[in-house]
């Protein structure tokens, strides 16, 4: 099966402003980013109580977005799922470009950027998860680099092997994106649950990307995607989904229980405004919402509310990654067992972490660049198949098909298309 | 209209072969001209940029002019390491430098500025730029510093 | 060759060579964190029977000493030593205490354990310390303190204190370093000298691998505590009177 890929026109005034407003948005990041360089971090929202801000968590959130080239490569590498091999090119740039993202957030959060750039190879520490992943990330980058020009060579023998290293590698980078926050005597990151949490949302957030990119990329392009294809995803999310509920009912669960970790946890799920995010965006609208939409029988064939779920979880999954990082952060270690500390010149309680706008204009600088490659590169690499069909679909898939059709049709008539 | 013919293309052509190489030779084009036509005057007029030494040299400098001159970094590194990394202090610290070469401006400065190189140092590590005097007898006195 | 082959072999090369490059100055024998210094392991005693809870002694010494920036305002503001007032949570008990916090130098620093470019380690003398050549200011230590010792300095601070000891600029982390400048030359840190010359002498800082050493008989002769000995960290910071 040879698939045509063609590079869009992108010759639109959509698209140049498009552009512009990309590069304005870069500019602004790398403004932010030298003012605080000059000027010191204290320009952000961090503090010495809360170290690690919006940088990190936009960092961890883009590391997590990138498992969805490994969903793909996984679909057609590990289950044979030759219908999506067509997606696998831009799968792997988009992983690339993820990866690029979280570690440009990550470098540009640095206290001493001018440092960065030789003495973590020079001095590096086996024993320092920062150490081991840049590293990881570093090696997936190639690999995907090398997955793109396998792919763009059409050398078949080579791309099935690579697919299945693609998706070892990311499982390895996932895995240790979340061991950077459970490797630590913090209260609420020292989890054995975090790690497989991470892997867990980064799949889920990673295929309602993929759906998201290639629906609206097909839709824009005006090329023909088959509903089959965005079902299957969708309904790879909607397990994805469980999974992640899974493992983190577990991991509060746990961490409720046991009387050393329940205040702790008791402010982490009931207290502040992580309360919100976590009732709200994570288990409400990011999974209970979503999985009900796909699970469905008709919602979840229908494009539209797929589209709609995968928005949901990818918020859902912004609302976790923040839930990670902050509040073990805000929360205050237990120094006096039986004591409370009434009088500091710090903050020895609970603390409050608020954005400022620097870290906002870092934040949208780093996603307006890989926003710029990518759009850039749909221009001038073939990404993009021309189409995607699905091929050999099953009965129940093509049933489902036809009646969705059908369904559309009669919608166009004015008829009402309860009963399909 | 942009297949590279006509005004417009041969515009476009140019704009961006011209682009990335004035970007590329800017920098170099600032550089030659800070260093050829716009630099300081020196006092001598010298090629070498002067370095001022104190007016009396008792003990003389831990190593020789022409190992500080080509190796005072490594020294220091080396230095640092003892001191930081295994917590030996000996005779060598930037204090004991100060002692004799009390201005940064007058000594470490004039060379730096020449290369263009700007250390990291005298941020952190106390150095004034310049005393108000020069002489020995009222150069810093020695202490437990670095 | 055509022009194809000798742009991908270059650019193969150039690729290829800082890689490589790379992975040999990664996997280059370097020399020991630490080593030499004697083979002494410093730790402190605090004593909070003697520690009065308005004496500020300590604090302004060693603020003064290390050139630690204060900029008035508890977000960023570094405290390499500090005194917190507890009090008990549940029961009736009305009164409070005071109880000096600094860098514990726990024997298994989880600080030293998380710094991607080793610039937090531990000395063979047991002093955890920072170097600041080579700290990126990642933050990663303060994360992984379980004591909320560590600083990160946000600001920096405009002049010295103490001309004798250079102070920090902005963008990296620090945290007490039990003056290991001056125990190198044989003399006590800020805040026990402070203490002692005001006569109070709630701290002692000494060799506790020499028994003949005065912190190993008062923790022989005391009861003494150290913060979340739970945890495994080893610190070597003992309390009296905690």
């Amino acid at each position: 099966m040879d698939i045509a890929y063609q590079p869009i026109e992108g010759r639109s005034r959509g698209y140049y402003l498009l552009l512009a407003i990309l590069l304005t948005l870069v500019a602004g990041g790398v403004y932010a980013t030298f003012t605080m360089i000059a000027h010191g971090l204290h320009l952000s929202g961090m503090t010495n109580r809360v170290p690690w801000g919006l940088q990190i968590v936009m960092a961890i959130f883009y590391i997590g977005l990138s498992a969805g080239s490994l969903v793909v490569s996984g679909l057609y590498g590990i289950f044979g799922k030759a219908e999506y091999r067509p997606f696998a090119r831009i799968a792997a740039f988009l992983a690339m470009l993820f990866l690029i993202a979280g570690l440009l957030s990550i470098v540009t959060d640095q206290g001493r950027i001018d440092r960065v750039f030789v003495k973590p190879f020079a001095h590096f520490n086996a024993t320092s998860m920062f150490s081991i992943n840049p590293a990881l990330y570093m090696g997936h980058v190639m690999i995907c680099i090398f997955y793109l020009w396998a792919l763009f060579k059409k050398k078949g023998r080579l791309t099935k092997p690579t697919s299945v290293i693609v998706v070892l590698w990311a499982l390895g980078v996932h895995t240790g994106t979340g061991a950077i926050f459970a490797f630590t005597p913090r209260e609420l990151y020292n989890t054995a649950l975090l790690p497989p949490s991470f892997v867990a949302a980064a799949l889920s957030s990673g295929a309602a990307l993929m759906i998201l990119v290639l629906v609206s990329l097909f839709k824009i392009t005006r090329r023909h995607l088959d509903i089959a294809l965005v079902i299957w995803l969708g309904r790879l999310l909607a397990v994805f989904i469980v999974v992640a509920m899974y493992v983190i009912l577990i991991e509060n669960a746990h961490r409720f229980y046991l009387i050393e970790s329940r205040e702790a946890t008791s402010y982490y799920l009931f207290s502040g405004y992580h309360a919100v995010l976590f009732w709200g965006g994570l288990i409400g609208l990011g999974s209970v919402v979503p999985a009900l939409l796909l699970f469905h029988r008709r919602r979840g064939s229908s494009v539209r509310w797929i589209v709609f779920a995968s928005v949901l979880v990818v918020v859902g999954v912004l609302c976790e990654r923040y839930l990670i990082v902050l509040p073990g952060l805000e929360h205050p270690p237990d120094l006096f067992p039986g004591w409370e500390i009434v009088g500091s010149v710090l903050d020895e309680g609970i603390v409050t972490y608020t954005v400022s706008v620097y870290e906002i204009l870092q934040a949208l600088g780093v996603m307006s660049f890989i926003g710029f490659i990518f759009v850039l590169g749909l221009k001038y690499l073939p990404l993009l198949p021309v189409e995607a069909r699905a091929h050999g679909q099953s009965q129940m898939l093509k049933g489902m098909i036809a009646r969705a059709v059908a369904r559309r049709a009669a919608r166009a008539q004015g008829v009402s298309a309860t009963r399909l | 209209m942009s297949d590279g013919t006509g005004t417009i293309g041969r515009l476009r052509t140019f704009v961006l072969v011209a682009l990335p190489i004035v970007l590329i030779l800017a920098p170099l084009g600032l550089s030659l001209y800070d260093h050829v036509f716009a630099r300081d005057a020196l006092e001598d007029g010298d090629a070498a940029p002067f370095l001022e030494f104190p007016a009396e040299r008792d003990e003389g400098c831990v190593r020789d002019s022409a190992y500080m001159r080509f190796h005072h970094w490594e020294l220091l590194r080396e230095v640092r390491d003892q001191a930081m990394r295994h917590g030996v202090r000996g005779e060598i610290s930037l204090d004991r430098c100060r002692t004799c070469h009390a201005s940064r401006e007058r000594f470490c400065n004039r060379c730096h500025e020449a290369v263009s190189l700007e250390p990291d140092c005298f941020g952190c590590h106390y150095y004034p730029a310049s005393p108000t005097a020069l002489t020995s007898d009222t150069a810093p006195a020695h202490g437990p510093g670095r | 060759m055509d022009r194809r082959a000798f742009l991908k072999t270059g650019g193969l090369f150039l690729v290829g060579t800082p890689c490589l490059g790379g992975l040999l100055v990664m996997s280059a024998p370097r020399t020991a964190a630490a080593s030499g210094a004697g083979t002494r392991r410093w730790g402190m005693v605090i004593d909070l029977r003697r520690c009065p809870a308005d004496c500020t002694a300590c604090l302004d010494a060693c603020r003064r000493e290390n050139n630690v920036a204060l900029h008035d305002d508890p977000r960023w503001d570094v405290h390499w030593i500090r005194k917190v007032t507890i009090a008990r949570k549940h029961g009736k008990e009305e009164r409070t205490r005071t109880v000096p916090l600094l860098c514990n130098h726990c024997d298994h620093p989880p600080c030293a354990q998380v710094c991607p470019v080793q610039a937090t380690y531990k000395r063979a003398d047991g002093i955890v310390i920072v170097d600041q050549h080579r700290c990126i200011g990642c933050r990663y230590c303060l994360i992984a303190c379980p004591y909320n010792a560590r600083f990160f300095n946000y600001k920096g601070g405009e002049t010295w204190t103490n001309t004798g000891y250079p102070k920090r600029s902005h963008g990296v982390a620090e945290s007490c370093h039990l003056c290991a400048h001056r125990l190198d030359e044989g003399r006590p840190p800020a805040c026990v000298e402070a203490c002692r010359a005001r006569g109070t002498g709630a701290l002692c800082v000494g060799d506790l691998d020499d028994p003949d050493s005065e912190i190993a008989r008062l923790i022989a002769d005391n009861s003494v505590k150290r913060l979340r000995d739970d945890l495994g960290t080893e610190p070597k910071v003992y309390y009296i009177g905690l």
